[in-house]
């Protein structure tokens, strides 16, 4: 009896650790997988830790993460561990009031604490530029910047702050548990405070600062909401790329790096267990070698080269500083914003040779999320790639700045069909960048016949199979274009009739669930027979799954149209100019129609690709493949492209998805 | 004795609006052995951190050698401290502690006058060595301080502050943490080193068996106040006040009334006694050691009563003997049964007459001195223990 139950709660403990290890152990796995999928193993390879080392966003955000990381770590250390002290020689009841302030930060919702500092800063900053333009007015001995951003200063303000509390609490107890008397008795052999603090208090606490100071490291480099909402348009760290190129699918690239991630935190982790347990243990029995290095530092000689070491590390860590200030300041730079994995890496790399011009490549979710961070101040972004309906909406605003054209001779590489479209009828503020259709992706197995009409999303025969849209335009839009109306229809009974449709099909069980990037493993796993998506998205699915089949359906469809914009007040503009250029160019609109899938607005682009492709893969690129990329003329002038709705009609769209309820 | 080297002058220290010193006056000559005497929260601790300069006083002056020194912080002055538990460095061995002075100290350079040089390191080994010799540690350089029993940390503490050869060295209940036995040899010990090394101690205690023992003056405190100043056999033989008599050994208080210069009257007897100088029948302290009492037949005794109680403690027994409710202490060699009545009579050397002070009436009779010893006991190990 007794021996089953124990083999029952070892049982039980081996599920509860499976459940916590198992996603994670499978993440590693298959970042040595062969393939690009998550779920079937090809064999064993490093391909993806090779293509993560080439990959220049990764790399910089890697570069980014330490620098920050080791920088607030370093701050955060000196001026946590003297405020310590400070809490230290307080009575005790200010200590204890002071330690519940301390801790707060650590309790607070990191996205409270991220939002809150966004707005701070963005505050300060208005605040600032309003102090300097007066500054700057009443005298002119020196000038004062006016326009401060978010950037790597403020990601490293944030990061000291939130990592200060832990410092602060694993000195504090070494502080406690050291004998009151030790600063009294070195002042009285001889030292002033401050000989004092370094000759008994540091080495005292210095098991505390150590692990505080690995534990604020580890924080830093685990940090995601914080950095998120203060890192600005110009760094980003490693979490965030991570994020951003989750986006559209996990692949074996972000296994690798989430691997890598987690190992390295795994291993300061235990380096700070470690020294806690020895500690515990008593410090006595150092291991031999450490005891040799001591016996060999403790010598005059010795204690030259600690000095030397720590000289040299101290020189080393200021060049480093300096060199990024001064390379951020020197070098031309242009903050661009886009979709995640709506570029090919390449580019930039290229562009940058080219040109001299770093560029600081960051990502939105969503066009609406996009629209928020501009309108927050928190984006500070030059050039973005919002689609058409959010172009019409910031032009109406007036956040856009009008284009240099002169400075962007590919522009005539335009298509002239892609050229004044509504949302810029006169051309001046937008450089088109790519284009695409909406259809429906259905497993053909999964189906009785091929699927041809938007009413598949609503019908009870495909119940627990169908995938929608997780966003109230493209989900109305499938409903307003199977009911015939127009996408951008403001007359509130076709709205109303439309979201009907959808509710009784939600209410049917026709919805599987509502989807956005979630849609990949879906389809390509089986686990869903239909769903609405982007053209170009379901190419990415057909090399995964084979049974994947696309339509634009005989009703008419959604096309869209994202372009380059430039920000009014954008601080590169002339980079900017240069950058769309660029990306306007042939060359570039090719590998990047290559590396999306989506179509290119550029005639010759459009036109060279077949032959692109059949040259970079050997093969001859199907027609069918083709159209799908790019619709023919005929299936465009069969769907519509999205318009900026009026106010009322935005909020009724608001409304009517809090009504549905997902 | 000798010259007066520090002087405390109406020093007044209060911590939280509570008044720890109130108005102290105090001198210390060269090369004494001072102990200031009291119990805890007396204020005893607190003149030896203003002394060392740990603490700066609200009020008054500390003076050097005729120099004040209030403003003089402690790594300048010329004063070094053994402290409770000894607050060892524990990250140095037993070498790098004692060193630890040395190393911090300049000195003129004999090249160059203007520029101050460090103490050669050979100069630090030869003074180290000969210190812990001293102590007689010799051969525990390298050890770890933590690896050390009490009494050995205690004399790595010593030899730590004597090496810097300083002009007073201040001690902070040093013994406070050692288990009898080793107390007693290190009472010995510190007497000697203080002769061997001829410089002034200033040493606080709370146990005044300690006091006595190592002396030369002790300053009995209580309440931020000074009670009485003197040698140990003054403070034993004439306290000032019930305190001091109270708090010094064992003591009988009992009321009294002054009849004339050396007569004094207690329960409606009239008995001899050597001290004069009070009103005629002003009310005053009577003071009786344990020790001073004669027991003998109940008819020849000036006065009689019933033994309540008696405890074996090897040299004597102590018996408590109720006179007419008012239990008193009496140590004698010779055994008396419980429930015996008995006479006791006291020399006029014995009787110590005391004015009355604030303190009167407050230590009440030995009714409950079994407890009292409980409580000693209980209290012991707290007070000098090490507790964290």
């Amino acid at each position: 009896m007794k021996r089953r139950r124990r083999a029952g709660s070892r049982v039980l403990t081996a599920l509860v650790f499976l459940f916590l290890y198992a996603p994670i152990l499978l993440l590693i796995v298959f970042s040595f997988n062969k393939g690009n999928s998550n779920i079937v193993w090809t064999g064993f390879s490093l391909d993806w830790y090779k293509s993560l080392f080439q990959n220049r966003l990764i790399m910089r955000s890697v570069y980014t993460t330490l620098l920050v990381s080791l920088l607030a770590t370093a701050i955060a250390t000196v001026a946590g561990t003297f405020a310590a002290i400070g809490f230290y020689s307080l009575r005790r009841r200010s200590r204890a009031a002071l330690s519940t302030v301390n801790s707060i930060p650590m309790m607070n919702a990191d996205i409270v604490t991220g939002v809150a500092m966004c707005l701070f800063f963005v505050a300060f900053f208005s605040f600032w530029s309003g102090f300097a333009g007066w500054f700057n007015g009443v005298q002119s001995v020196v000038v004062l910047p006016e326009r401060l951003t978010l950037g790597f200063g403020t990601l490293l303000i944030a990061h000291v702050t939130f990592n200060i509390p832990y410092v602060i609490l694993s000195v504090g107890p070494k502080l406690r548990q050291m004998d009151r008397n030790l600063v009294d008795a070195a002042q009285d052999l001889g030292c002033t405070w401050m000989q004092a603090f370094w000759k008994v208090i540091l080495p005292e606490i210095k098991p505390g600062i150590a692990s505080g100071a690995l534990t604020a490291f580890t924080m830093s480099v685990d940090d995601f909401i914080i950095s998120y909402f203060t890192a600005g348009s110009s760094s980003s760290t490693l979490a965030m790329t991570i994020y951003g190129m989750t986006k559209k699918r996990v692949t074996p690239e972000i296994n690798a790096v989430s691997t890598l991630l987690f190992v390295t935190v795994l291993a300061l982790l235990v380096i700070v267990n470690l020294r806690e347990a020895r500690a515990e243990r008593g410090g006595e029995e150092r291991r031999p070698v450490s005891r040799k290095l001591t016996r060999l530092l403790d010598t005059p000689r010795g204690r030259m080269l600690r000095r030397g070491a720590a000289v040299a590390l101290a020189a080393s860590f200021l060049a480093a500083v300096v060199l990024l200030t001064g390379a951020t300041n020197a070098q031309p730079v242009v903050n661009v914003c886009s979709w995640g994995e709506y570029i090919d890496e390449d580019l930039i790399t290229r562009f940058e040779e080219e040109t001299g011009i770093i560029v600081n490549y960051q990502t939105a979710e969503s066009n609406e999320a996009l629209y928020s961070l501009l309108k927050s101040g928190a984006g500070d972004y030059d050039v973005v790639v919002p689609s058409d309906y959010m172009i019409s909406q910031l032009i109406e605003e007036d956040m856009l700045a009008e284009l240099d054209y002169s400075q962007i001779p590919n522009y005539a590489l335009i298509s002239d069909r892609f050229k004044g479209l509504t949302y810029d009828p006169q051309e001046r503020y937008t450089v088109p960048y790519a284009w695409g259709t909406v259809g429906i992706i259905y497993n053909e197995t999964m189906v009785e016949e091929p699927i041809t009409s938007w009413s598949a999303l609503f019908d009870d025969q495909y119940a627990g199979n169908v995938l929608m849209f997780r966003n109230s335009r493209d989900a109305m839009a499938t409903a307003l274009s199977y009911l015939g109306y127009s996408l951008n229809t403001t007359v509130e009974a076709e709205l109303r009739e439309a979201f009907q449709l959808l509710k009784d099909a939600k209410n049917r069980g026709v919805y599987q669930s509502f989807v956005m990037d979630e849609i990949f493993q879906k389809l390509e796993g089986g686990n869903a027979a239909i769903g609405a998506y982007y053209a170009g998205d379901y190419l990415t699915m057909l090399d995964n799954n084979e049974d994947l089949r696309f339509v634009i359906p005989e009703e008419g469809s959604n096309w869209f149209m994202d372009a380059m914009c430039v920000l009014k007040n954008a601080a590169h503009y002339d980079e900017a100019m240069a950058w769309i250029n660029f990306i306007a160019s042939t060359e570039a609109n090719l590998a990047n129609m290559d590396y999306l899938w989506y179509a290119s607005p550029n005639q010759e682009a459009l036109e060279q690709y077949p032959a692109y492709y059949e040259e970079l893969y050997g093969e001859e690129l199907g027609q069918e493949v083709y159209d799908i990329i790019a619709a023919p003329q005929e299936v465009l002038d069969r769907c519509e492209a999205y318009l900026v709705l009026p106010m009322e009609t935005r909020k009724l769209y608001n409304d009517l998805w809090t009504e549905l309820g997902i | 004795m000798s010259k007066e080297l520090i002087r405390l002058r109406d020093l007044c220290m209060a911590y939280d609006d509570e008044l720890v010193l109130d108005h102290l006056n105090l001198y210390i000559n060269d090369k004494e052995f001072l102990t200031l005497l009291g119990p805890s929260g007396c204020g005893k601790s607190t003149t030896l951190r203003i002394i060392g300069g740990f603490t700066a006083p609200l009020s008054g002056d500390v003076l050097f050698d005729g120099v004040r020194i209030n403003d003089v912080p402690p790594y300048k002055r010329q004063i070094n401290t053994v402290f409770q538990k000894y607050a060892l460095f524990p990250h140095l061995n037993v070498f790098e502690n004692v060193a630890f002075g040395l190393r911090m100290q300049r000195r003129p350079d004999p090249a160059d006058p203007k520029r101050k040089t460090k103490l050669p390191e050979e100069e630090i080994r030869e003074r180290v060595l000969e210190m812990l010799e001293a102590v007689s540690l010799k051969g525990f350089e390298n050890r770890r301080t933590d690896a050390l029993s009490g009494g050995q940390q205690q004399r790595v503490a010593i030899a730590r502050a004597l090496v810097n050869r300083p002009k007073v060295l201040l001690l902070d209940e040093p013994l406070g943490a050692l288990d009898l036995k080793l107390r007693k040899d290190m009472q010995i010990e510190l007497k000697r080193i203080q002769q061997q090394v001829g410089i002034t101690f200033i040493y606080v205690t709370h146990d005044q068996e300690e006091a006595l023992t190592m002396s030369d003056t002790i300053v009995v405190m209580d309440k931020g106040s000074i009670q009485q100043i003197g040698t140990p056999e003054d403070i034993y033989n004439e306290p000032k006040n019930a305190f001091v008599a109270d708090f010094i050994g064992e003591s009988n208080i009992i009321d009294g009334v002054m009849v004339r210069d050396k007569l004094v009257q207690m329960y409606g007897r009239q008995f001899p006694c050597l001290d004069g100088g009070f009103a005629e029948n002003e009310p005053v302290d009577v003071v009786i050691r344990p020790e001073d009492i004669d027991i003998v037949p109940v008819e020849q005794g000036q006065l009689t009563g019933t033994v309540t109680n008696v405890t074996f403690k090897g040299m004597q027994y102590d018996i408590i003997v109720d006179f007419r409710g008012f239990k008193w202490l009496i140590q004698t060699t010779d055994h008396s049964p419980v429930g015996a009545r008995i006479g006791i009579k006291i020399d006029p050397d014995g009787i110590h007459v005391m004015k009355k002070s604030r303190y009167s009436g407050l230590y009440g009779d030995y009714s409950s001195f079994s407890d009292e010893y409980d409580e000693l006991d209980a209290a012991e190990p707290e007070e000098g223990g090490n507790e964290t």
